[in-house]
């Protein structure tokens, strides 16, 4: 049961994906590489938010960054792949150089402190017209591919990068660094008597949760073919991943992915079928779950079924 | 002489900055609880003033204790049945909780209406001041005052009154609070009244200053938060100086550097204020 | 985990059956799948920001594309040989968020399965959204970008309503040096995004050009609640005209802080605030004689073989339909319907190529104006008119054939 629950589960899935990117058409194909993109927010924030506890609200930041990090490379002549790595890079220091900043403070001021992050991002890039287009936005090099294919090579850009979060979240969340962070969530100080030197695994998880989320932005930069500002740190990118883990299960490593999937198809119903009420059906949704089922999804139905068949 | 322009604008300008984040920080400070609807509080507020200026040709400046109170009603209510579920909880879930209503509401109000910019026009503009090559429009003079005003009354309310002493014993003690028989419970609901009650006034106030959207209630809200770091958390003295503050750093910003540099400029400060004196300018222990 | 559990102050039950509740949204996936294909039915798709910050231009857009397809559809349809077509245009809401409008053209095209497009809101997502059209071979026309830069990718799918933006600025440039020749210095203040930064530097262009000093050329970041400061500092350079860029609430607050800050000149001209009748309702005496220009405007007298006839008529049924007077972005919206409307009549077809050829060889008078497309996809046929709010109401100065008053100073 443990193995299938460790490997064999998430290996079915991958499968399914693999076989899925064939016979999918473009829509879907679009959709799933959303869900990916956004399977890879959701792990990356459980990283500081539901294993460490800490209100990170920076998640748009690193998706803003990791964005126009790629672009402006690619835009530079250097080779996609490389430039996805070295947006992965660049937000992982940046993350490490900021985390150092920040993570001293805590509750209100770390969330406050992490959201204007992504806001004064916003502005600079807004501003530094010469290299970043400002207002005007970034136009990618368009890839001389089929459109189907190219669907696929982005699903399968999001998926490998999907998959090494979920993997390094397994890791984490079994080993040494998931019990600190865990220790961190319960009690700080406690955890730092101890033995655990909080200031470096709260760092180490900041760091976590922004070096997968770079390439997410610079590989969603090369999908969509153009960025700006106001999408690329928009600080909904901030909350939606948040709105994933709580309502998959927070801590968790199925939750996010879970909370992801869901989340995406809520989104994509809801947006389908009301036009012009959908952000206000999306706030109701946020606020059912967060006062009526604030322990996740995963918790809830399993508890569901459990007492049904336990009930006779 | 330029420079004395600019500080005036800026005075001027952080007057009404300092209405505006007045009943955010009180919210946070006593309830903990960071309410993202502020901005949409604001922009119901402008609303009020709008259709009572259509419909029966009244100056906004009478209606601000209407929308107040309008506010108030609106704001305890929610309080009430929604939010107080959720208040003591980590902040991850009320701020959660006050974006998801945000959404709701401000969608509510373009659904009502329109994203179309209103503005409230007077017949007898209140014109400008001009002494010398220094202009000071009265219009904002009367809001700055105005809004200086209502601050002042909020901050001695706190202070002089049992209702105050109420919600201020609530803020430092939770606990020690109920045990000396405050009912907890109704005064974050009247706090967060409050809260709305100063939001509906600066909401009447602006309409005839900004134009009114729905759209808009996000500055609004960008500015509170500012502010409020500035000032120090919960502090309502505090909104006063980081409000004043502000518009004169905004103010200098545009004249020294640029225009589009003043919002980026404001942030830049605001995280190192948090990084390094998270306490705000006052030096005031914050809530946490 | 347990700091997310809420207390239990409500009822179990209630618990539940919200529970019970959100799992079935979310388990209520495939219910919403696959469009209702009726035949003869045309589908024409339209992605348009209806939330968000763009909003207001998004609904403006799509009252026009609703009052065409009614017209339409009163009509009888689209005939086409033997057949007539009724219209149905699908929306999606793109939040104002331009990556998403990509997105949306690709839904509607893939997933909706719609016959033609029309463009999002703006010259960015119009160039953005124009290479998904561009790769699926569907027509478009896009009714709102006026930037040289999105029709100069080569792409054969893709028109345009809007002429240049120098189109804009130059003659009335023009016209100020040849009416009022005092004025020599020009200050500009421009919201640093795309269509405002862009028109902007035109004019930054279309004054060196013909010998105007720009003194100053101030940007201002998006969201910005005072100009106070600003408007300070450009007195100080002593303007004799100001050229403001923004939307309609930028310009409202901007030219209300003018006064404030004692910045009086003689000529102020906004784009693209007083071609919408907010403007002016907004600002009462202070929009007096603030000049603008447009693509459009309901003061021009074309007569066409549109669906529509002339654009007193277009005024008369936009003004039944919606109680107001039509401004450039509702025109130009039902434009592009009408422009596809001739296109298809004229092809005798719905297939997209054949289409797509009729749109490129179109020389046809509507109730919008003259249309015919340069071998880019950009209208070449159109006089944009420059116009000035006077006792209240826009009035055209220019061209000279349909001008309705004299540009007069505003001091």
């Amino acid at each position: 049961m443990r193995r299938f629950d460790t490997i064999l589960g998430p290996l079915v899935v991958l499968a399914l994906l693999i076989g899925f990117a064939f016979v999918g058409d473009n829509y879907f194909l679009r959709l799933a590489t959303f869900m990916l993109m956004y399977a890879v927010l959701a792990l990356s924030w459980n990283f500081i938010g539901g294993m460490a506890g800490y209100p990170s609200f920076a998640t748009a930041a690193f998706f803003g960054l990791g964005a126009y990090c790629g672009a402006i490379l690619q835009k530079a002549g250097v080779p996609m792949f490389l430039s996805w790595a070295a947006a992965g890079l660049f937000t992982g220091v940046f993350a490490m150089l900021l985390g150092r900043a920040i993570l001293h403070l805590k509750g209100h001021y770390f969330a406050i402190a992490s959201l204007i992050v992504a806001e004064a991002l916003r502005e600079v890039v807004n501003t530094w017209t010469e290299l970043t287009g400002g207002g005007m936005g970034l136009n990618l090099p368009v890839l001389q591919m089929d459109v189907t294919d190219q669907a696929r090579f982005f699903f399968f850009a999001m998926l490998v990068v999907a998959a090494s979060t979920f993997v390094l979240s397994a890791v984490v969340i079994r080993g040494k660094l998931g019990f600190g962070l865990s220790c961190i969530k319960q009690n700080e100080d406690a955890a730092n008597i101890l033995g655990v030197d909080a200031t470096r695994y709260k760092v180490f998880a900041f760091v976590l949760s922004a070096v997968f989320v770079g390439p997410a932005g610079a590989i969603y930069a090369g999908w969509v073919n153009y960025i700006e500002p106001a999408d690329a740190f928009d600080v909904l990118l901030s909350v939606k991943p948040i709105v994933m883990v709580i309502l998959g299960g927070a801590g968790t490593l199925y939750g996010p992915v879970v909370g992801a999937f869901a989340f995406l198809i809520l989104e994509e119903v809801v947006w389908r079928n009301v036009l012009t009420f959908h952000s206000g059906l999306l706030g109701l949704l946020i606020v059912l779950l967060v006062l009526f089922m604030p322990q996740g999804l995963i918790r809830v139905t399993a508890r569901r079924l459990f007492r049904r068949t336990a009930a006779p | 002489m330029l420079y004395l322009q600019i500080l005036v604008n800026g005075l001027l300008l952080g007057g009404l900055y300092a209405c505006i984040a007045s009943g955010f920080s009180l919210v946070w400070g006593v309830l903990n609880v960071i309410n993202i609807l502020h901005g949409s509080f604001i922009v119901i507020g402008s609303y009020v003033g709008l259709l009572a200026h259509q419909q029966f040709g009244i100056n906004p400046f009478l209606t601000v204790p209407v929308a107040g109170l309008l506010l108030y009603g609106f704001g305890y209510l929610l309080q009430r049945g929604v939010i107080n579920r959720a208040v003591g909880q980590p902040v991850l879930v009320t701020l959660t909780l006050t974006f998801g209503l945000e959404l709701l509401v401000n969608n509510m109000l373009i659904a009502g209406f329109t994203a179309d910019y209103k503005k409230v026009v007077l017949e007898n503009p209140f014109g400008q001041i001009e002494l010398g090559a220094l202009f000071v429009p009265v219009d904002r003079l009367l809001s700055m005052v105005l809004a200086l005003l209502l601050t002042g009354i909020l901050y001695w309310m706190l202070r002089g009154s049992k209702l105050g002493r109420a919600i201020v014993a609530v803020r430092m003690d939770r606990e020690a609070a109920a045990l000396m028989g405050v009912k907890v419970n109704s005064i974050y609901a009247v706090t967060f009244g409050l809260g709305a009650l100063m939001a509906g006034a600066a909401g009447s106030m602006m309409s005839m200053i900004y134009p009114i959207s729905p759209i808009i209630s996000t500055a609004y809200l960008g500015k509170a938060f500012v502010i409020c770091v500035m000032g120090g958390l919960g502090s309502v003295p505090g909104a006063i100086v980081g409000g004043l503050a502000l518009g004169v750093i905004e103010s200098f910003g545009s004249l020294f550097f640029s225009a589009e540099l003043a919002t980026t400029f404001s942030f830049v400060l605001l995280i190192l204020l948090l990084i390094f004196r998270p306490t705000g300018l006052m030096g005031r222990r914050g809530y946490e | 985990m347990e700091d997310y559990r809420v207390e239990h102050r409500m009822g179990l039950k209630t618990r539940r059956i919200v529970q019970a509740a959100l799992i079935c949204a979310v388990a209520s996936v495939g219910m919403s799948a696959g469009a209702v294909a009726a035949d003869k039915t045309l589908k024409f798709g339209a992605p348009l920001p209806l939330t968000g910050p763009l909003s207001p231009e998004g609904l403006k857009q799509k009252e026009g594309y609703d009052l065409w397809a009614e017209q339409v559809n009163k009509a009888g349809g689209i005939k086409v040989g033997g057949d007539s077509y009724k219209i149905e245009v699908v929306y999606a809401d793109y939040q104002s968020n331009t990556p998403r409008a990509v997105q949306l053209a690709e839904k509607l095209i893939t997933a909706d399965k719609v016959n033609f497009l029309f463009s999002p809101f703006g010259s960015g997502a119009t160039k953005a959204a124009s290479a998904v059209s561009e790769k699926y071979g569907i027509p478009t026309i896009a009714a709102t970008a006026s930037s040289k830069a999105v029709y100069d990718q080569g792409y054969k799918y893709l028109f345009g309503t809007f002429t240049p933006n120098s189109t804009l600025t130059t003659p009335l440039t023009k016209l100020v040096k040849e009416k009022l020749p005092a004025v020599k210095r020009v200050a500009i203040l421009a919201r640093n995004d795309l269509f405002p930064l862009a028109i902007a530097n035109v004019m930054d262009g279309s004054a060196k050009g013909s010998g105007l000093e720009v003194v100053a050329f101030e940007k201002y970041a998006i969201g910005t609640l005072d100009h106070a400061s600003t408007l300070t500092k450009l007195r100080a350079t002593k303007p004799d005209w100001v050229f403001a860029t923004g939307y309609t609430n930028d310009l409202i607050l901007i030219r209300e802080q003018m006064r404030n800050a004692g910045l009086k000149v003689p000529v102020v001209t906004m784009i693209a605030g007083p071609a919408y009748k907010e403007y002016a309702e907004s600002l009462g005496k202070q929009a007096e004689n603030v000049t603008s220009a447009a693509w459009w405007h309901p003061a021009v007298r074309y007569s066409g073989e549109d669906v529509f006839g002339s654009t007193e008529k277009y005024n008369a049924l936009f003004e039944a339909k919606y109680n107001k007077v039509p401004d450039y972005v509702q025109a130009s919206a039902s434009a592009s319907g009408v422009i596809l409307q001739l296109a298809i009549q004229k092809a005798g077809s719905v297939d997209p190529k054949k289409v797509r050829d009729a749109l490129a060889a179109l020389d046809a008078k509507t109730f919008y104006g003259p249309v015919k497309f340069g071998s880019d996809g950009q209208i070449t046929s159109l006089d944009p008119p420059v116009f000035q709010i006077q006792g209240g109401k826009p009035v055209v100065i220019l061209p000279a054939d349909i001008k309705q008053a004299d540009l007069k100073p505003v001091s």
